[in-house]
């Protein structure tokens, strides 16, 4: 197996990838799309909102905001030691927002989130969540979690993830577009880390089918 | 209504690209030539911005007629 680089520019890597098989490239693929973890907000506590948008569009689009994601300080809740529903301080983090407009128009955006953890913040501070006439108010309290992409597509670490396949050569073009979430070589690596570990389980699964 | 945080199909944030497409592209500059320097190169994250209407604009208006009026009568 070897993989040659050929092109990073700010959230897309783009590399060659040869000796394997296509069903090795197209596993890495998928788990990129689909396993890899990342922070999304999946819970929003609105305490105040007359703005023009409803309450679960507003946390909708709070959800779908790509959160920069620590995966060393962070658990997956499911395997989170705290085995709460509410989360503790290692599978959660919250980004709290207050905000009243004083202008006739004021548009809200990612960047009057609070958040609790510096870490885990907006990838972009320009994106408008929603729009206030004067005297409109939103305060809401939204939680940050771990997730992956199968479970919803805000958890997708990726925004492209193909390859083109050259059957003469044997080779495997990669494109990789991060959501900003991770930086995309570190999607790729978290991708190879999780085929190898469900490969470990495998066998141990086949193992003990062998024993009994 | 307002634009979307992300591209519906292949998930690509293009919620802050908005407001530098929308004003490059009323001052005259060429839509393509603006989403290819916005780095929106895919034609379903294009589509989101070339086709997108602000409509929580015309909303924003209600509040504010309200509000004069309850001025008004006060």
């Amino acid at each position: 197996m070897d993989i040659k680089l050929l092109s990073k520019e700010q959230d897309t890597l783009r590399f060659v990838l040869s000796g394997v098989k296509p069903a090795f490239a197209n596993a890495l693929r998928r788990i990129m799309l689909s396993e890899v973890p990342v922070m999304a907000i999946d819970d929003v506590m609105i305490l105040e909102n007359n703005s023009v948008m409803y309450d679960e569009i507003l946390a909708h689009r709070l959800g779908l905001i790509p959160i920069t994601t620590d995966l060393e300080s962070y658990n997956l809740p499911e395997e989170c030691t705290c085995k709460s529903e509410l989360g503790c301080s290692k599978c959660r983090a919250s980004l709290s927002l207050e905000i009243e407009a004083s202008d006739p128009v004021e548009v809200v955006y990612t960047s009057h989130l609070k958040p609790e953890n510096p870490d885990v913040r907006p990838v972009s501070d320009k994106i408008p969540i929603v729009k206030l006439a004067q005297g409109q108010r939103v305060k809401l309290e939204a939680f940050a979690r771990l997730g992956k992409g199968r479970t919803h597509a805000k958890w997708q670490p990726v925004s492209a993830a193909t390859y083109s396949y050259d059957e003469k050569a044997g080779t495997f073009t990669f494109l990789v577009e991060s959501t900003g979430a991770l930086p995309p070589e570190r999607i790729v690596l978290e991708a190879a880390r999780i085929i190898g570990a469900k490969s470990v389980d495998f066998q141990e699964q086949i193992g003990g089918l062998e024993k009994s | 209504m307002i634009i979307p945080v992300r591209c519906f199909t292949c998930g690509k944030q293009i919620g802050d690209k908005w407001e530098p497409f929308s004003q490059r592209v009323r001052a005259g500059d060429k839509p393509a030539k603006v989403l290819d320097e916005l780095g929106i190169r895919r034609y379903c994250c294009r589509r989101m911005l070339i086709t997108h209407v602000e409509i929580i604009d015309e909303f924003l208006k209600y509040p504010q007629v309200s509000a004069k009026r309850r001025a008004e009568v006060a």
